[in-house]
């Protein structure tokens, strides 16, 4: 089922259960909704970056109006699937889980995660300006959704972008971005790199860093992708290997030491002035601009990521909130509560303002807020040209994500080919996929 | 000695042979807090670990756990990843202790000769500072410390004219990165353990043999060092299963990188285990460690500790 219509049959069932009850759309409110659940407490995990900051601003309204407690646990992104797991194996204590793109196949093959479903049918949870239609379809789609069924709303959202330094490329005498990754290595890597200063930095530390940010943003945008129709490497591909092997020659154009950079040192190294462009997600927007961890202030510019012979294809990731099963049924509801307020539309614009990047397309429409947050007309132009699976999102990846950071790694630091790198991780792929029964039809190719 | 045979000689008082005889309920009540506690925290997770061993045990199919015998043994013992990292745990090893133990009897010989008692007092208080840093902070001091572009060392190095090293971005520097951290963090403990075995030395013998010779050398090799070989056992049997266990500090500077060039036996099973969720693997892997490790220390007692 495709989650056009997954949205579709999920808003007639809102429609129709608001109408069969005796509480009407127009009576339903929060503090209403929340009174059942005053004083329950529910648990989740955020993590150290921006747009969970933002959200911590705006807890304290919630709490008031709901009487809901949530308790955060701030943790680094590298702990967070391993904290949840652990948590979820032994029933502990998350009522919410945050999902990964890559991780909610994962999560939803081990119904770790109760389908959406349950609390848009249900006229007393379901806010009736809910609006799934308003989420951009993809990122609802490749964030909330696994095999059809929709189970979280998408909270921290990033698109990849380039990031740039226009003073430094006018200097050289560039004329704004670069539109395809030819042109960034041919054209602005021997222009911008002089001078102990580098053209470009692409983040590639050994975590998933090193899968997401810099291995498969070379993938797609030249043809290539992990797997083909039948879940068999496709890292041989012809494609595959002219994205790679692009990859390790765009590499004289980076700063040296480039397989330890990771988030955190990418934007800083923008940020300082020591290289001119890097490829981040749209959540370091804040950090850039912000005149306390940034020195480049006006210098700042956004784009699209680079086209490439296949087209566009930039970086998707991205977190979603969906309510966990081991909660009782009052915490799932306050959950739920939590969950669709903090992503609602009418608080879009608050998050927005306090640093995160919603999912809602009517914010972005709103009068000012492109000419006020200059990544806005990128950010959603990218987020109609992403690959939902631009990472698989099957419950293999955490195990497959560790060899493409191991091999991915090694072919960077020139240890092995971009062909034997590529053939050792197909090999090790393929195994983890046979293992788990994608080829003898016991699991169904989705990812 | 013809007290002591008359002691033993002279019978036993009556009531004395009723003390020794302890009731099963005392005996029980003694033993049993620490046997249980050491159930509960040693054996019962080992055997938990022999196990998940024996079985497909991933945290992300726990639907499915089927016993598969010693396969994944075979999988660890012909992996060369394991072996990879095995062989850069004992090159660590390797190349860490016999620094450590020659720069720490280096130390404790310093803080050995008479006079500047409190310099030396000072010094053996400075001593401290390393090993009571937590091995998480260690490894966050060298991520910033070793920093290609805003790390001290290339500042220093800087002073002294040459270039900034990539320490943590070439394969090469972050293990020498490690080594150095190692070295710094567990010479002192070296130094502590033989400056105590020192003390051990009875002062008129040493005096003696310094009024013999004044080689050094001979001193230390004939006079000094064979109270220092329990200590020295010591230092190889902890400093052995420190390294193989070495986590906290390379997780947080280099997490194994870049490639594998510092992923150790114990990274490698935590990456197995908590990052790819494969339990059963990681259990076979820490379980052929802990095989590994006992093996050795038997091996440290048999040719050091047996000469003395």
């Amino acid at each position: 089922m495709s989650m056009k219509s997954t949205i579709k049959r999920l808003t007639g069932g809102a429609a129709l259960a608001l109408a069969l009850s005796p509480v009407t759309a127009f009576a339903w409110s929060l503090e209403e909704a929340a009174q059942p659940y005053a004083g329950t407490t529910v648990d989740v995990v955020f993590l150290l970056r921006p747009g969970y900051e933002a959200a911590k601003k705006m807890l304290p309204e919630f709490e008031e109006k709901t009487g809901i407690k949530v308790n955060v646990t701030d943790m680094p992104y590298e702990n967070a699937l391993g904290e949840q797991v652990r948590d979820f194996v032994a029933n502990g204590d998350f009522d919410i889980a945050l999902v990964d793109l890559v991780w909610i196949g994962n999560f939803a093959e081990n119904e770790w995660i109760v389908p959406a479903e349950k609390f848009i049918n249900d006229p007393a949870l379901a806010d009736p300006d809910l609006d799934l239609e308003d989420f951009f379809p993809l990122v609802l789609d490749a964030f909330g959704s696994w095999g059809g069924t929709l189970y979280g709303l998408p909270f921290d959202n990033y698109s990849g972008l380039l990031f740039y330094n226009q003073c430094m490329l006018e200097e050289a005498g560039l004329d704004g971005p670069p539109e395809t990754w030819g042109e960034l290595k041919d054209e602005y890597g021997p222009a911008l790199t002089k001078d102990g200063k580098y053209a470009f930095a692409l983040q590639s530390k050994r975590n998933e860093t090193q899968s997401a940010d810099s291995f498969a943003r070379v993938l797609w945008p030249f043809g290539g992708s992990f797997l083909d129709d039948e879940f068999r490497s496709n890292l041989m591909s012809e494609e595959s290997q002219a994205g790679l092997q692009f990859r390790q020659d765009l590499m004289q154009y980076m700063p040296e030491g480039i397989v330890a950079y990771d988030h955190a040192e990418a934007v800083n190294a923008l940020a300082q002035g020591d290289v001119a462009m890097i490829t981040e997600w749209s959540s370091f927007y804040s950090t850039l601009k912000d005149p306390a961890t940034s020195t480049i202030g006006d210098c700042l510019a956004v784009a699209p990521e680079p086209e490439g012979p296949a087209g566009r294809k930039p970086a998707l990731g991205g977190f979603s909130l969906a309510v966990a099963s081991q909660a009782d049924e009052n915490e799932q509801a306050a959950a739920w509560l939590f969950i669709q307020w903090v992503t609602s539309k009418e608080n879009a614009a608050k998050y927005l303002e306090l640093g995160g990047v919603p999912a809602r397309q009517s914010v972005y429409e709103m009068e000012g807020v492109a000419e006020k947050y200059d990544f806005v007309p990128a950010l959603v132009e990218s987020w109609q040209e992403g690959v939902p699976e631009f990472r698989p999102r099957f419950a293999e990846w955490p195990e497959i994500t560790e060899i493409v950071q191991e091999w991915g790694t090694k072919m960077m630091l020139g240890e092995v080919s971009t062909e034997e790198g590529a053939k050792q991780i197909g090999d090790r792929m393929e195994a983890v996929l046979e293992e788990a029964g994608y080829y003898d039809g016991e699991k169904p190719l989705v990812q | 000695m013809l007290q002591k045979t008359q002691d033993l000689e002279r019978p036993a008082p009556k009531e004395s042979s009723n003390a020794g005889t302890v009731s099963l309920g005392t005996f029980l009540g003694f033993l049993s807090p620490a046997v249980v506690t050491l159930a509960a925290i040693g054996i019962a997770p080992l055997a938990f670990a022999i196990w998940t061993s024996m079985r497909d045990y991933n945290l992300t199919r726990l639907q499915r756990t089927p016993f598969v015998g010693l396969e994944n043994y075979a999988t660890v013992l012909t992996d060369s990843v394991f072996w990879d990292a095995m062989g850069r745990t004992f090159t660590l090893l390797l190349i860490a202790l016999p620094m450590q133990i020659a720069a720490g009897l280096g130390i404790a010989l310093i803080l050995h000769r008479p006079g500047l008692t409190f310099l030396k007092t000072i010094a053996r208080l400075s001593l401290v500072i390393p090993m009571a840093t937590t091995y998480a902070v260690v490894g966050l001091l060298g991520q910033i410390m070793f920093n290609l572009k805003y790390g001290v060392v290339n500042q220093l190095l800087g002073f002294i004219g040459i270039a900034p090293v990539n320490w943590i971005g070439d394969p090469t520097n972050a293990f020498a990165a490690i080594v150095f951290w190692d070295v710094w963090q567990w010479t002192p403990f070296c130094a502590l353990v033989f400056l105590a075995g020192l003390t051990t030395v009875p002062g008129e013998i040493e005096e003696a043999a310094r009024l013999e010779t004044k080689s050094w050398w001979t001193v230390l090799r004939y006079v000094q060092l064979p109270f220092l070989v329990p200590g020295l056992t010591a230092v190889l049997i902890l400093r052995t299963a420190d390294t193989l266990k070495q986590f906290d500090m390379v997780f947080t500077m280099t997490r194994g990188g870049p490639g594998s060039s510092t992923e150790l036996i114990s990274l490698l099973i935590q990456r197995i285990g908590f990052r790819a969720f494969d339990q059963g693997l990681a259990s076979a892997q820490a379980v052929i460690l802990l095989v590994i490790t006992i093996v050795l220390s038997r091996l440290y007692i048999h040719f050091f500790y047996r000469e003395i």
